[in-house]
């Protein structure tokens, strides 16, 4: 039924892009209601033992783009939530990891120079594998042996197909609590602050 | 037989017409004899590669004791600290540098510096710096270049001396030389003791920055002429330092508590040498065997109860014969082969079992002087080692004399470096952060070890360890880091009617591709969330530049020299991705995204672009007075990534440059007694955050005494 769907959506896009034509004419143009949100230190940190290993979270954090709010683990076979951190690891609600569409792939550049979601190439989470690659400088992060700091490189988006199936950038930019400019292993990590632009309609990302 | 082939040079070159070299006599007369750009002794005027020469005049002016404080103040040369005192040359870190003691290398690098704080310098003669590549005679490590501490040999007669220098932190600096040399046999002895209280730049880290430390050096050599032709010499070498310091430190379980490290290094050589003249003095034969032991041992007990914390131990020993020959068929023409095999062994705490290193080599060299005005010299050498692949190593150099006074010189050579001990066979997890390394000869085990333990990572929904089989295949065929080098240059030097004047102009470019560079990379993830790492090669960069060093010889006894580098050095992929647009960064304050325009590229961490030094000697031998200024200047170089995206790119991730300002004096008060005075670092500069081995102003007196000078020095 969402595939039937999901067609019909497009149309709309189209119509809605030739509409915006005309009316550049006269100047007003009607942009698709994308929303831009920035989200502050969403934790999905886990704590640490009494010997002082870190432990993982229990469950990871679920997020729902389309409604910028946290959800709760239990609903985590829904397709209420889009995206959900742990640690480092980040899933999209499809495939291997939920019931949704979501997909994902990471665009080298500048959040800004995203303005049209792609529609093709999108990873889905398979059981080993993540959309996002894991591990230092394969996905989001940069991870420095010598002062074990987990950096979001600069220039890595997120393009998402969330679990509706529609499209999102998202860029994050800190790891750490309250994002310190300057973070060192003490600070409490697993924390992620950053930005999206989420469009419940067509592809445009601006 | 090389000072007849310069003999031979304008004995044609008048015949054939053209006008002597006026300057012959006068620059012979200046000039020094240097052995570690051919392997054989060569004018350092006449060589065709660059090489630089620090005389013991030079260095007991400048006041030094130990042999970074010598080559911190030398052209071209930067002192830089990664677990210990190092040099970067050519912009390429100290691992790429050999250190030679009398043409034997030293051992025992701890992450690939050799501290250069071990080597006392009271009984040098001379160091030589041989920039650019020099493996086409020396083989593994000399990829940026070498150095080679030349030690006094015995001298006729009976002399000897005492040092004793005090100074800032409780320096303290105890020498005795002894000199015997007869008809046949001579010898000499050195003795030093070097110890500080150290000094502390951040007190609020509960940590020493250098912790009290005292060290011991015995060194002496022993020669015996067998006949006119043969002569024996043996040398040994001993070192020991102590050192002890408290710092917090935090435990397996997360707990911090202070913890005192008790640490000895002791570092050992012997090497017996035969040399033979035969042949109408056409061959020339060495043959030597070299032996050196290097152990460390750390011990870490609980600062209040003494209880055990940890322990760890390094040994690691090296054995090489070798044998030369010089064959000299007419004055201008020397032919050199050389061959030897070397073994070395290391056994320690991170180290699983006893591992083990052999290496059989073969070198040949041809320096030839077709007409006088221009000499070649071409080489090559082939190392077989037990590890990896064989490695072939030419080089090919030439000088023009185009003028009497400007001589051109070139050269072009392979270096390399063979992946060390640590990068095959290191086995370590931290215990406090819980970090594994592992070498790349055992990793591959290693981590399908952890994983049949489960301690690896695993994927939640597989139950798969979580291992990065990519990175851990380039581990597994770890090879060797090498370089492609070429310098280009000239030396000028003017003849000059007065005879108090001297000037000489040296000019080098610079430029060295480097490949197969070696870094770490992560292979597999810990169930800690840390990861398991290894080595591979990867990095391709390229540093170039150039190279200005000036002297002046005044009347009055003045000395002025004045150099300068200008260095680029950059990581060749990083380049790659700037031109294509592929690399941000992220305000920290702000967290806005920016594209990193090439231009923004400061190139590789730690490199200055621009480095000098301004140095005045004054000498008035008559009332025994020296005086020095010396000026070092360090322009601002990389530090750390501050801003997302690992390389260098903007103001605040450079340190300052700096100046340093040095100070000495020096008084001879009757025939055998001196005192000097000095001030390392004269306005007092440090930077506590990024830069360790400044520890501010540092002043020092010593007292001298020399007894029975040598006759040699009574005829000067």
């Amino acid at each position: 039924m969402k595939n039937l769907f999901r067609p019909a959506l497009l149309l709309a896009a189209g119509s809605l892009a030739l509409a915006s034509c005309k009316k550049d004419v006269e100047n007003t143009p009607v942009t698709p209601a994308a929303q831009a949100q920035t989200v502050n230190s969403l934790s999905a940190a886990g704590t640490t033992s009494s010997t002082g290993q870190p432990i993982a979270a229990k469950h990871y954090t679920f997020f729902s783009l389309a409604d910028n709010k946290q959800i709760a683990y239990t609903d985590s076979n829904t397709t209420k939530w889009d995206v959900a951190f742990r640690g480092t690891t980040i899933l999209i609600n499809g495939g291997a990891s939920g019931p949704g569409q979501g997909g994902a792939q990471v665009y080298t550049g500048l959040f800004a120079d995203l303005i049209t979601a792609p529609t093709t190439g999108y990873n889905v989470d398979a059981a080993a594998t993540k959309a996002i690659p894991t591990g230092s400088g394969n996905g989001w992060y940069s991870y420095s042996s010598t002062t074990n700091v987990v950096t979001p490189i600069a220039g890595r988006v997120l393009a998402i197909r969330t679990a509706l199936g529609k499209y999102a950038k998202l860029e994050i930019q800190s790891y750490y609590q309250n994002a310190p400019a300057a973070p060192t292993a003490a600070n409490p990590s697993g924390y992620y602050t950053f930005r999206y632009v989420y469009q419940p309609n067509g592809t445009s990302l601006k | 037989m090389l000072p007849l082939a310069l003999l031979a040079g304008p004995a044609l070159a008048q015949k054939a017409g053209r006008p002597l070299p006026a300057d012959t006599l006068r620059r012979r007369r200046l000039d020094e004899v240097v052995v570690t750009a051919t392997r054989t002794e060569k004018s350092l005027t006449d060589v065709a590669i660059p090489v630089s020469v620090v005389g013991a005049k030079q260095i007991k002016s400048m006041g030094s004791l130990r042999l970074g404080d010598v080559l911190r103040e030398q052209t071209g040369l930067s002192l830089v600290s990664d677990h210990g005192q190092g040099i970067q040359l050519q912009g390429l870190n100290s691992e790429y540098t050999l250190i030679l003691v009398d043409g034997e290398p030293l051992i025992g690098r701890t992450a690939g510096t050799l501290d250069l704080t071990r080597v006392a310098v009271g009984n040098i003669q001379r160091v030589e710096v041989v920039k650019g590549p020099a493996s086409a005679l020396w083989g593994s490590d000399a990829l940026a270049g070498v150095v080679n501490i030349i030690t006094q040999k015995p001298q006729p007669g009976l002399s000897g001396g005492l040092r004793a220098r005090y100074g800032s932190n409780r320096t303290a600096d105890l020498s005795a030389t002894l000199n015997a040399g007869g008809e046949r046999a001579g010898l000499t002895l050195f003795g030093n003791r070097y110890s500080s209280a150290g000094y502390t730049l951040q007190p609020e880290s509960g940590a020493a920055t250098v912790p009290p430390f005292a060290s011991y050096t015995g060194q002496s050599r022993f020669t015996y002429s067998l006949s006119e032709r043969t002569k024996f010499s043996l040398s040994g070498r001993y070192f020991i330092e102590n050192q002890a310091s408290t710092a917090p430190t935090t435990n397996e379980a997360g707990l911090t508590a202070n913890v005192t490290l008790k640490s000895r290094q002791t570092d050992f050589n012997l090497n017996p040498s035969l040399t033979h003249r035969f042949g109408g003095d056409k061959f020339f034969g060495s043959a030597r065997l070299y032996y050196s032991r290097y152990h460390t041992q750390e011990d870490y007990t609980y600062a209040a109860d003494g209880r055990y914390f940890d322990a760890t131990y390094f040994t690691q020993t090296f054995l090489r014969p070798e044998v030369q020959l010089d064959y000299t068929p007419r004055p201008n023409q020397t032919l050199t082969l050389g061959g030897g095999y070397q073994r070395q062994a290391v056994a320690a705490t991170r180290y699983d079992e006893r591992q083990l290193m052999q290496n059989g080599y073969g070198y040949a060299q041809y320096d030839w002087t077709p007409f006088s005005r221009l000499n070649l010299v071409a080489g090559v050498r082939y190392d077989g080692p037990s590890q990896y692949a064989g490695q072939l190593s030419p080089k090919l150099a030439a000088r023009y004399q185009l003028r009497p006074w400007l001589a051109l010189r070139g050269s072009v050579g392979r270096g390399y470096r063979a992946p060390d001990f640590r990068q095959l066979y290191l086995n370590f997890s931290n215990p406090t952060v819980g970090y594994s390394v592992f070498g790349t000869g055992q990793v591959q085990a290693k981590v399908a070890q952890l994983a049949q333990q489960g301690q690896l990572a695993t994927d939640p929904t597989t139950g798969q360890a979580i291992i990065y089989q990519s990175a851990l295949d380039q581990a597994g065929s770890l090879t060797t880091e090498s370089s492609v080098a070429t310098n280009v240059g000239f030396l000028l030097e003017p003849k000059l009617n007065n005879p108090d004047l001297g000037y000489r102009l040296t000019v080098n470019a610079f430029r060295n591709d480097l490949s197969n560079l070696i870094e770490t990379t992560t292979v597999a993830l810990k169930k800690n969330g840390q990861s398991v790492f290894s080595y591979r090669n990867v990095t391709r960069a390229y540093t170039q530049g150039l190279e200005l060093e000036n002297s002046l010889q005044l009347p009055y006894g003045f000395t002025v020299g004045a150099g300068y580098q200008y260095l680029i050095a950059k990581d060749k992929s990083v380049v790659e991705s700037l031109e294509a647009g592929q690399v941000f960064r992220r305000d920290p304050a702000t967290l806005q995204t920016e594209r990193v325009r090439t231009a923004d590229y400061g190139g590789l961490f730690n490199r200055s672009r621009h480095t000098w030094n301004a140095k005045v000697f004054y000498e008035n031998q008559p009332r025994g007075l020296t005086a020095s200024v010396r000026a070092i200047y360090r322009g601002r170089y990389g530090f750390a990534d501050t801003n997302a995206n690992t390389i260098l790119d903007a103001d605040n991730e450079y340190v300052s440059g700096y100046l340093l300002l040095n100070v000495a004096a020096s008084k001879t008060l009757g025939p055998w007694l001196s005192l000097q005075a000095g001030v390392d670092n004269l306005t007092g500069y440090t930077d506590p955050a990024y830069i360790s081995t400044l520890a501010g102003r540092l002043w020092y007196a010593s007292l001298a005494i020399e007894l029975g000078k040598k006759p040699v020095a009574r005829t000067l």
